[in-house]
């Protein structure tokens, strides 16, 4: 084994929409095309995008909540996806979720002592009383009140119905948690509680994070290493830090610029804005999939699609799926010539 | 944990339920009345309540009959109480009869000669609502022909919404060729004329309670299947499902223990419409003579009778004023439950 938790190897969901008297396939949403990456034990890596791309997809597929279209999900070495029933049952012991909406991913009918004893009724673990006090412990654990127990979800704010989620999926001492935009649904003020809460939870538990964000800023602040997302495919991934300040691939520049950082050292040239919509995952421009609001697009990016390759003159491990990742200039260049 | 504590939601829709007065009301007046209607032989029945006969006391109401020697008559089949009473009235000897208010059965012809039927409402002769066209008393025939027109459509209305909820659940959650299949099913189903094909069945046999049960319910499971499987569906691509999932849970674990528990405000909603629909259902098709055979009390045959007789006013008048309080009724239920349980008023985002 190569060390790595997770391998996911060009992973592709693609979804039929279905049509006509005849039910018939009539179109296709790219939602996840061909992506690769890894996850060692206990880092995290994050991933960023606009809304669409195909976080959620990527998480979920990753889980087998949905059946890939192709490539491989390796955990700990072993294909998720060809797993039987009972093989795949004992490995969600060890991959957890926590969703973006509190108000949608906790069961509304039942109480929040039954909501996080759950995974261990469902994998029958422990007798009552132990799952009882274990679930007290957790809820302490997660800054919540023993006396929550026996309330329901929607008593409670969004901060600590999330935290209820939390509590759920770290049940089971995983080691994986995909956490799909965890903050975005709550406030501002709660939402570095909530996200103390998870990088505590993972220095002392030791779990890997996969960290789904729609802003960089929140990513970054988590994440060791970063894949940037755009149309169902992994544009760039490098360490956190490089990418942060070494961005290769032209959209991770723009979305980076569009932080706002009062940091008076930064140069305002490179100050790029996204322009236009992003194209539908149900028809994805042909070449790169970014050429459509890229500024350096040339006749190259329209019949070429650009694979993610070890980006030239960069940091170890730092990937990029650009034609002219090293030398965008040449491509502005060759743009003004036609 | 003592008691299963109820989520606040559904404690919320109770609340609301009971704040819809007309709806509550009628909730509580339909339950009493039919409870009542299942002891239905202490208020309306030919056999008396009590009987004391030389120092003992008789209670014929239920169990087996008790002849006319019991209470030394002169004949051994059963014991006409009516007569009775007045027969130890006259003797004057301490023997008494208890009649019940209605003293009349739903299948005797109260003749007396010279007298024709129908006749008209009368206190002294305990016709409360006069007798019909053949001598029943309308009363007698009204309350045990609600008793059967309620009980046909609580069986009905079980049966469709198990195998509706099983069905319409099993598609919405599975999905796929299961789905398809049934759906197109459904769509044939729903085409064929329920009505030619119970008057087809009707005209080959005499159709009893049951056989008539099975005709409709072969009809019936649509409804909630459709309603099951579109809510199923929803539910089965909502976070908490997908959590379940993601943990490891099983189909019919995430079936009982999620989706269930969040489709049960839609089967209640439905409730109170089916029953209504059940009973009229089969108060036309008895009404057309389609229905439960002969001398069954039932509203549709009272109602066939009545608009055959209009100058013996009070036969149609009593099952058409019943009929509207009932169905009245029963719609106010639906409506406060409707009111009550609608999700949309729920769903509330702080
Ligand atoms: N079950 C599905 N069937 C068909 N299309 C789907 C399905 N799930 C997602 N999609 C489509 O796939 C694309 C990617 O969706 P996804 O939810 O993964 O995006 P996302 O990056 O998580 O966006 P957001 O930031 O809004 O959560 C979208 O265009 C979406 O409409
Ligand atoms: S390949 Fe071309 S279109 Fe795509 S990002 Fe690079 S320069 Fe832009
Ligand atoms: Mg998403």
């Amino acid at each position: 084994m190569s060390g790595n938790l997770l391998e996911v190897k060009a992973v592709r969901m693609h979804f039929p929409i279905h049509g006509g008297v005849l039910f018939r396939r009539i179109a296709t949403v790219y939602a996840v095309d061909g992506v690769s990456f890894n996850v060692k034990p206990g880092e995290t890596v994050g991933v960023v995008g606009e809304s669409g791309c195909g976080k959620s997809t990527l998480g979920k597929t990753i889980l087998r909540l949905y059946d890939p279209t192709g490539g491989e999900v390796l955990f700990e070495g072993k294909d998720l996806a060809k797993m039987g029933r009972r093989e795949l049952r004992e490995v969600r012991k060890d991959i957890q979720i926590i969703f973006q909406d509190p108000y949608e991913s906790l069961n509304q009918t039942h109480t929040v002592g039954r909501i996080i004893q759950e995974p261990f009724v469902i994998h029958g673990v422990g007798t009552k009383e132990w799952r009882r006090e274990e679930a007290k412990k957790l809820l302490k654990r997660v800054g919540l009140p023993e006396s929550a127990f026996d309330r329901f979800p929607h008593e409670f704010s969004g901060g600590q119905r999330q935290r209820i989620g939390i509590a759920r999926s770290i049940a089971l001492k995983p080691k994986l948690v995909i956490c799909d935009e965890p903050v975005s649904a709550l406030d501002v003020s709660i939402q570095s509680q909530v996200l103390n809460l998870l990088l505590d939870l993972q220095r002392e538990m030791g779990m890997a994070y996969i960290f789904i964000a729609h802003d960089l800023a929140v990513v970054k602040h988590v994440s060791d290493r970063i894949a940037v997302m755009y149309l169902g495919k992994i544009v760039e991934f490098a360490a956190a830090e490089d990418l942060y300040k070494a961005p290769r691939h032209p959209y991770t520049q723009a979305l980076i610029s569009a932080i706002p950082v009062p940091d008076p050292t930064r140069d305002l040239s490179t100050k790029q804005v996204l322009e236009g919509d992003v194209p539908s995952p149900r028809n994805p421009p042909s070449g790169c999939s970014f050429r459509t609001r890229c500024r350096f697009a040339t006749e190259r990016c329209a019949k070429e699609e650009p694979t993610l390759a070890d980006a030239p003159n960069a940091s170890k491990g730092h990937l990029v799926a650009c034609h002219y990742a090293d030398r965008l200039d040449e491509a502005l260049k060759e743009r003004a010539k036609t | 944990m003592t008691t299963l504590p109820l989520d606040p939601l559904t404690r919320k829709k109770i609340h609301r339920f009971r704040s819809i007065k007309r709806g509550y009301y009628s909730a509580i007046f339909l339950a009493a009345a039919i409870l009542l209607s299942f002891g239905a032989e202490l208020f309306v029945n030919s056999r008396a309540l009590i009987v004391r006969y030389e120092g003992r006391f008789h209670f014929p109401t239920y169990g087996s009959i008790l002849p006319g020697t019991t209470f030394g008559l002169d004949y051994r089949y059963e014991t006409k109480y009516r007569e009775l009473k007045r027969k130890f009235k006259a003797e004057g000897r301490g023997n008494w009869v208890l009649l019940p208010p209605a003293p009349y059965n739903a299948y005797e012809n109260d003749l007396t000669e010279g007298i024709y039927p129908p006749t008209a409402p009368d206190a002294g002769s305990g016709h409360w609502l006069g007798t019909d066209s053949t001598g029943r008393d309308v009363l007698a025939r009204l309350v045990y022909g609600f008793r059967t027109a309620i009980v046909f459509s609580i069986l009905l209305l079980l049966c469709n919404y198990t195998i509706g909820v099983t069905i319409g659940c099993a598609m919405g959650y599975f999905g796929g060729k299961f789905d398809l299949f049934f759906q197109r099913i459904i769509e044939i189903w729903a085409n064929v004329p329920f009505l030619y094909i119970i008057i087809i069945v009707a005209s080959i046999m005499i159709p009893n309670f049951f056989t008539l049960m099975m005709i409709m319910l072969f009809f019936g499971w649509i409804q909630m299947t459709w309603y099951m499987r579109t809510a199923t569906y929803k539910q089965k691509s909502r976070e908490y499902v997908l959590a379940a999932r993601a943990m490891g849970a099983s189909d019919p674990y995430i079936i009982f223990q999620h989706i269930i528990p969040n489709t049960i405000s839609i089967i209640v909603t439905f409730m109170p419409f089916s029953i209504s629909s059940g009973v009229v259902v089969l108060t036309s098709l008895d009404y057309l003579g389609f229905g439960l055979p002969a001398p069954t009390p039932s509203w549709g045959e009272l109602l066939r009778q009545g608009t055959s007789n209009l100058d013996a006013l009070w036969i149609v008048s009593s099952v058409v004023v019943s009929m509207i309080l009932l169905l009245t009724m029963v719609t106010f239920v639906g409506e406060a439950v409707r009111e009550a349980f609608d999700p949309k008023k729920h769903t509330v985002y702080e």
